[in-house]
């Protein structure tokens, strides 16, 4: 699902922001090479966000480069070792300047993730910590960079997923051309194991803008996943509100279930059908809580 | 002349080379050299030999081929060049998927100045684009490599590969036509039968020299992932083809069937954590060869032990010194290339700064190490950020093994002399292009004050990388391709 948003939001035409983001990126990573005071764990933070990035756009690709792939891969588990190991050791102190839990980073609801990061400025009330607007221009820039970009969002929410899992690699491999039979699904296998996890994510996607057009949703694979999603803020032009209002539960299963053959079309990808599972489904949840 | 032995390792700063285990299997003890270092270096290439300190090479431009264009088209980018055994032709494959033969031209006393010249020998297209539509993916046509084979009889046979399929073709001459048939005239029609009233016996004319490629063998549908190594046994009979995750032998006569004889795909994708990056067969031993990974090992196996060799022979892997770690180590290390020697007794690997040489015998470090861009250690975020860093070098080693050549950036090329330890950086550019001119070496500045004619690391241009070399099997003549150009040098002497 992460993959759609992607591809849904560089088709929006956020192309533009992406090419700052390239921007900035290779400016930090100027900063990274060049300069001797950066701390180390923001280094390390920066590239983990880099390569969560990649992965996130290899996995748009229909073949990724597998040497590629695992490389980066294997560089973000090691990261990842090394930050769970320093967890381990010290107490998650965020007033720290080399705060050891990415969680604690600024920036980083520890309830869920924020889009909506504070920015340069904003940072010290965040977290009511002094130490970080001492760090200078590039740790903010960093920030300023995180606030604005999504895909830097993205490659947080990656991270943050992982730790819930707490086990599993960063990503699956997408293997080019796998002839085992379950290898289509690695993608959807991973998505599918976070299905939990997003639930704590999801008021990421409600900062997210959505236009008012429908037909990107066309693009996006439409699967369970949308379940747990709050989609009230899809503007549909379909009828299908009567759905949505409470009704008597003996007449409704059965409106409902005639209702649906007119909505529906053939289409999987459809917007009345993702509209009116989810119906459906608030609508057999309050059939079973109020009888 | 036997190869000098080798010398302790040098910038790893190791001691001693480890004795050889009592009782090794016979064909990792030393071997008698190989035939082309028995040949007379000193006389074909005036000092390129393996004896003493005579390699002091003077690099001249000898020509380019390619367009002046600065607009680079995408197609002309060359992608593998290759000498075959003599040296009397280099091949070039590119993305385009087209194969450029050119062939030495004959020491001819009336234009003494072309000696040696390379010119288009035979043009074809060896792999179109193909679609997938199973998996819904487009196969590039672009020519990963190309690999000769040992002459047999009047025409040329090489192996080109794409990611996905191997075609063997048939470069032959025709420079004789029959005329004079009876059956049919000139222009090939019939003859009406009634009108011949005698036979003739057709007589063979000269025309112009004809050169056609044809393919005679397509080996596809063997490999899932992106084949990276085509690799031409010593038995001239078997070939191997190596792909991220497994490697196939074949057999030259045989396309419907391959033999699967290395695979390293674990169960659970998720578990990969090493692909394979490079595989060649040993120049003398049929049953061996050796694979590279990205994790910076080798691993060295004989078929004979089992059939299908997921166990190593031997492993060769360097400790990693704890003193350069950081968080690009593992990717840097990985190998993206590897090489045996001609004598058979060292291979040669490629990682994204160095070059280091093995002796077979030594499997715990290499014996030598050469820095090829080391300063370019304390950019590796940028050249991660902008995927410079997953560069593909190659390496190759002249024909007395004396000498080992590597490509960087801004067009620039690494030649190491194993005996001196001596190195020089040149450059293939347009300016330096006047026929017969002396390469002058160029300097990377790292810091401080920049000296004249030396570059600073920050203005590299690092999209005109020198990823594919190769070196004539016995002169020291050098081929390189720095994107859609292709740059010869040869030593003055020769």
């Amino acid at each position: 699902m992460l993959v759609a948003r992607l591809r849904f939001m560089l088709g929006r035409g956020l192309k533009r922001k992406l090419s700052d983001y390239e921007e900035n990126m290779a400016g930090l990573s100027s900063a990274f090479d060049s300069s001797r005071n950066l701390p180390y764990s923001l280094k390390r933070q920066l590239v983990l966000n880099m390569c969560l990035t990649k992965l996130q756009t290899y996995k748009m690709v229909v073949e990724p480069n597998l040497h590629r792939s695992v490389l980066i891969a294997n560089t973000v588990r090691q990261i990842q070792e090394e930050m769970r190991q320093e967890s381990s050791q010290q107490p998650v102190n965020v007033c720290n300047g080399i705060a050891p839990n990415p969680l604690s980073y600024p920036g980083i609801d520890s309830s869920g993730i924020s889009l909506h990061l504070p920015s340069g400025s904003n940072q010290q009330e965040s977290n009511g910590c002094n130490s970080w607007s001492a760090e200078g221009p590039i740790e903010n820039s960093l920030l300023m960079v995180s606030d604005d970009d999504m895909s830097s969002a993205i490659s947080s929410i990656l991270k943050d997923l992982d730790f819930m899992e707490d086990i599993s690699p960063p990503t699956s491999l997408v293997p080019a051309g796998d002839d085992e039979p379950k290898s289509p699904e690695s993608t959807c296998l991973k998505l599918e194991d976070d299905r939990q996890d997003l639930k704590g994510a999801e008021c990421v996607f409600g900062s997210f803008e959505i236009s008012n057009s429908t037909s990107y949703l066309k693009d996006l694979a439409i699967d369970d996943i949308f379940e747990d999603i709050d989609t009230s803020m899809y503007d549909s032009d379909f009828c299908v509100p009567p759905l949505m209002t409470p009704r008597p539960p003996s007449s409704a299963t059965e409106e409902t279930l005639k209702t649906f053959p007119s909505c529906n079309s053939s289409s999987a990808n459809n917007i009345p059908i993702c509209r009116t599972d989810l119906s459906e489904l608030d609508h057999i949840m309050e059939i079973l809580v109020g009888s | 002349e036997t190869p000098k032995p080798p010398a302790a390792a040098a910038v790893c700063g190791g001691g001693g080379s480890d004795p050889v285990p009592a009782g090794a299997s016979p064909w990792w003890a030393p071997q008698p050299p190989a035939p082309h270092t028995l040949r007379d270096m000193a006389g074909v290439a005036g000092g390129g030999g393996g004896g003493g300190g005579g390699n002091d090479f003077q690099w001249c431009f000898s020509q380019v081929k390619g367009a002046i264009d600065e607009d680079v088209a995408e197609a002309d980018i060359i992608s593998t060049v290759e000498f075959n055994y003599s040296g009397d032709l280099l091949a070039t494959g590119d993305k385009g998927g087209r194969v450029v033969i050119f062939q030495r031209e004959q020491e001819n006393k009336s234009r003494p100045h072309s000696r040696g010249e390379y010119n288009v020998y035979s043009t074809f297209q060896s792999h179109e684009p193909e679609f997938d539509y199973l998996k819904s993916l487009e196969i590039e046509e672009k020519i990963n490599k190309i690999r000769w084979l040992p002459q047999q009889n009047a025409a040329h046979f090489l192996l080109s590969t794409n990611d996905k399929t191997i075609k063997l073709w048939k470069i032959s001459e025709r420079d004789k036509r029959a005329e004079g048939y009876n059956l049919k005239d000139e222009d090939g029609r019939l003859r009406d039968p009634f009108r011949i009233t005698a036979l003739r016996v057709p007589i063979l004319k000269p025309m112009d020299l004809m050169v056609e490629a044809s393919p005679r063998r397509i080996f596809a549908n063997a490999h899932t992932y992106h084949i990276n190594s085509i690799s031409v046994n010593s038995d001239h009979e078997t070939y191997l083809s190596a792909d991220d995750l497994r490697i196939n032998l074949w057999h030259l006569e045989i396309t419907d069937r391959s033999f699967n004889i290395v695979d390293i795909k674990p169960a659970n994708m998720e578990e990969l954590t090493e692909v394979i990056t490079a595989a060649e067969f040993h120049p003398h031993h049929c049953n061996v060869f050796v694979y590279s990974s990205s994790k910076g090992t080798i691993r060295l196996c004989d078929m004979r032990s089992s059939a299908l060799c997921d166990r190593h022979s031997k492993f060769f892997e360097e400790p990693e010194d704890p003193s350069s770690r950081s968080f690009f180590s593992e990717i840097i290390s990985s190998i993206s290339d590897v090489k045996f020697s001609h004598s058979g007794r060292y291979m040669m690997t490629r990682d994204y700064l160095s070059v280091k040489v093995w002796d077979l015998n030594m499997e715990n470090r290499p014996v030598e190490t050469y820095q090829v861009h080391e300063y370019l250690r304390s950019k590796l975020c940028s050249l991660y950020e902008n995927d410079c860093i997953f560069d593909k070098f190659e390496c190759c080693w002249n024909g007395s093994d004396s000498a080992i050549m590597t490509g960087s950036y801004n067009n620039f090329f690494r030649l190491f002399d194993r005996n001196t330890r001596r190195d020089i950086t040149l450059e293939a550019s347009r300016e330096s292009s006047k026929p017969r001119a002396i390469l002058k070496p160029r300097k990377v500045c790292t810091g401080g004050k920049r000296k004249k004619d030396e570059i600073s690391v920050d203005s590299l241009d690092f999209n005109k990388k020198i990823l594919h070399t190769a070196w004539h099997p016995t002169d020291n003549i050098i081929a390189v391709a720095a994107t859609n150009n292709l740059y010869i040098f040869q030593d003055k002497i020769n």
